[in-house]
């Protein structure tokens, strides 16, 4: 188990390596002087030179990323040409709302897609499981920022029941200690500004959550008819079980195992999709950075989020399987014999 | 219709040695059940029979309809839609304008009308491509020895360590904002999943009682996969290039939102919605009827991938 998990480490280190290696050389295809957006549009001739210098973008391309390579191992991104502050201290502020963001949006997620999902599979066929068929379709189909868009104009600017944008109201912005906006208004011990952290993060979340809600909630249903089919689901009935205890205890734990899995990979991918939403409700999360970044041709901080995006997005992975292998013992035989294909 | 993994020669259609070989006759055995097209023709035949529900048959029909809007859309479009009219900007939906006009005065279903043909035929080359490229790097990957196969997984696994959004976003960027190069880096984003899926499907149909008995009558790995394997394993990559149209839709849309699809002028359905967000509470006609065409268009290609799964997928088939 151990040595598995080593190797499984040792391949997801490779993997990130080689994400980081391509977006370098891709960075240096950019058409355009990194150095003249570092030194800034009204530099002269001998700025852009010294930008150069400082940067090291005077070097052979092999030579930048031995350098980058060297400097990133020791925890070193190298500096924002956009922002002028270093790109780690860029990310350790911007990483927090972004992770907010996503467990949040995974809290919704299970709070709401799962026991619609259970409902629908116990109602098969009747009116409730047909509406809430129609709306895991729906959920799946609409693209996330426009949902962000939509549910910004109704709720916030129409109704006004929740804040347009940002991470906090001007002056309720908890003192920084962790970076998480939710966390740090608990620690500073103030109620409103935990409301008002919170209030901030529901609709992102929301938007957010729609397609993966629509995956997790059918995954369950389809789950869940299968295992209501059952003979030990029959057996519970006619021992006198009630239709909650045949649902919750019988049905929905069966299927947990695979919505776990599903949860654990989409982590990654609200990590992409994040990026759209937070664009939408200028969020100043890892998405918005990236968007900039790139919009700026500012290398290295493309290279930090990429970096960092990747390494959740492996670690995910890396857990799901571990968390797989630890709970289900068939997966457990297949991996552990090395029979897999 | 016999759905068995028969092997290919067997249902070929009876065709003399002397009978001329014509294009239409070449499509025709392309599309028979025994053909490489033969899962696609299975797949599409009886959409319409008793065994189709009302909402498959709905998503079947409107899927047709937007392929439909998309090639014919630039030629039933009632304005021009590059065409600026200051004057009327931001006109509301009314008799002239069935879906108003955005900031600039251009009507907006021209523009959603001419974005059909940009969004969508974009969004099928992508898969097209990707599948078609996933496919070959699979048959590679199969036929190559062991270091080679697990060389380029690995590079399948790297590929795969990011989230196709970002990493289609930096390539897109990469290389400048222009429809062809969001085509090119929706491709690199895509193909690892395809190859990786098909290269499984692969190893599980080369050990197959009829590949096995190929093999054992002195034909070589090479034609053995080319007519033996290949063919009973496409219906398997139908199902996922169809489920993959509607993600990739939406994956373009979001990349056009974000700035780095086609540039400015063109109408592009993500690209729209990024342009009338700012109006959203003054004019919500501008972004709100291209996130609809979106929502729409991701949801009859992916019902259409369902229906098309349920028919070819083997281990549903039964089933029914």
């Amino acid at each position: 188990m151990a040595t598995y998990i080593a190797k499984r480490l040792g391949l997801a280190l490779l993997s990130v390596w080689g994400v980081i290696t391509i977006v370098f050389f891709m960075t240096k295809l950019i058409p355009g002087d990194a150095a003249r957006v570092a030194a800034g549009r009204t530099a002269t001739a001998e700025q852009v030179e010294q930008a150069r210098q400082r940067l090291g973008l005077d070097l052979p391309v092999i030579e930048q990323y031995f350098l980058f390579l060297g400097k990133a191992v020791r925890g070193d991104l190298g500096e924002s040409a956009s922002t002028h502050q270093s790109v780690v201290s860029d990310l350790a502020n911007t990483v927090p709302t972004t992770l907010q963001l996503v467990v949040v949006t995974m809290l919704l997620t299970v709070v709401i897609a799962v026991p619609l999902g259970a409902l629908s599979a116990a109602l098969r066929d009747r009116a409730p499981d047909v509406s809430a068929r129609i709306l895991f379709v729906l959920a799946g189909g609409v693209p996330v920022f426009w949902l962000a868009i939509l549910l910004q104009w109704v709720f916030a600017s129409n109704l006004g029941w929740f804040p347009i944008s940002g991470a906090n109201s001007f002056g309720m912005s908890p003192p920084s200690v962790t970076g998480f906006t939710l966390v740090d208004s608990l620690i500073a011990g103030s109620p409103a500004m935990f409301g008002d952290s919170l209030a901030h993060v529901i609709l992102p979340a929301l938007a957010l959550s729609a397609p993966f809600m629509s995956t997790i909630a059918r995954n369950v249903r389809s789950n869940m008819i299968g295992a209501l089919d059952t003979d030990y689901v029959s057996f519970a009935i006619s021992k006198g079980a009630g239709p909650y205890r045949v649902v919750v205890h019988h049905g929905l734990r069966s299927t947990m195992g695979s919505t776990l899995t599903l949860l654990g990979m989409q982590f990654g991918w609200m990590m992409g999709a994040a990026l759209l939403v937070e664009s939408v409700f200028a969020l100043p999360g890892i998405g918005t950075y990236l968007n900039q970044a790139v919009l700026n041709q500012d290398t290295f901080a493309v290279l930090g989020c990429v970096l960092v995006i990747g390494i959740v997005f492996t670690v995910a992975s890396l857990v799901v399987e571990v968390v797989q292998i630890w709970t289900d013992p068939r997966v457990r035989q297949s991996h552990l014999t090395g029979a897999q294909a | 219709m016999t759905l068995t993994s028969t092997p290919p020669e067997a249902e070929a259609p009876e065709i003399g040695a002397d009978t001329p070989r014509t294009p239409a006759r070449r499509a025709y055995e392309w599309l028979t059940p025994a053909g490489l097209g033969g899962g696609i023709s299975r797949g599409l035949r009886g959409l319409f029979g008793r065994h189709t529900g009302a909402l498959d048959r709905s998503a079947v029909v409107v899927s047709i309809l937007l392929v439909a809007i998309a090639i014919i859309g630039p030629f039933v479009a009632p304005y021009d839609p590059y065409l600026a009219v200051p004057a009327d900007a931001l006109l509301p939906p009314g008799s002239q304008h069935w879906m108003g006009t955005d900031d600039a005065g251009r009507d907006v279903l021209s523009r959603l009308l001419v974005g059909a043909g940009t969004t969508l035929l974009a969004a099928v080359a992508v898969v097209l491509i990707s599948t078609i490229v996933g496919v070959l790097v699979a048959c590679v990957a199969v036929l190559s020895p062991r270091g080679v196969d697990a060389t380029i997984m690995r590079i399948c696994d790297i590929f795969m360590a990011l989230p196709a959004m970002v990493l289609a976003l930096g390539i897109a960027a990469a290389l400048g904002p222009s429809l062809g190069s969001v085509v090119l880096a929706m491709v690199i984003a895509m193909w690892p999943g395809t190859t990786r899926l098909v290269r499984g499907i692969l190893r599980v149909t080369m050990n197959a009682a009829y590949v096995e008995s190929a093999r054992v009558n002195g034909i070589g790995r090479f034609p053995t996969l080319v007519r033996h394997v290949l063919p009973n394993s496409l219906d398997s990559v139908y199902v996922q290039a169809s489920m993959e149209i509607s993600g990739a839709v939406v994956l373009m849309a979001g990349l056009a939102y974000l700035g780095v699809g086609a540039p400015p002028p063109s109408a592009d359905w993500g690209a729209m919605v990024a342009q009338g967000r700012e109006y959203i509470t003054t004019a919500w006609w501008v972004a709100t009827f291209p996130g609809l065409a979106i929502t729409v268009a991701a949801i009859a290609f992916g019902l259409l991938g369902d229906v098309i799964r349920v028919r070819l997928d083997p281990s549903l088939r039964r089933k029914r």
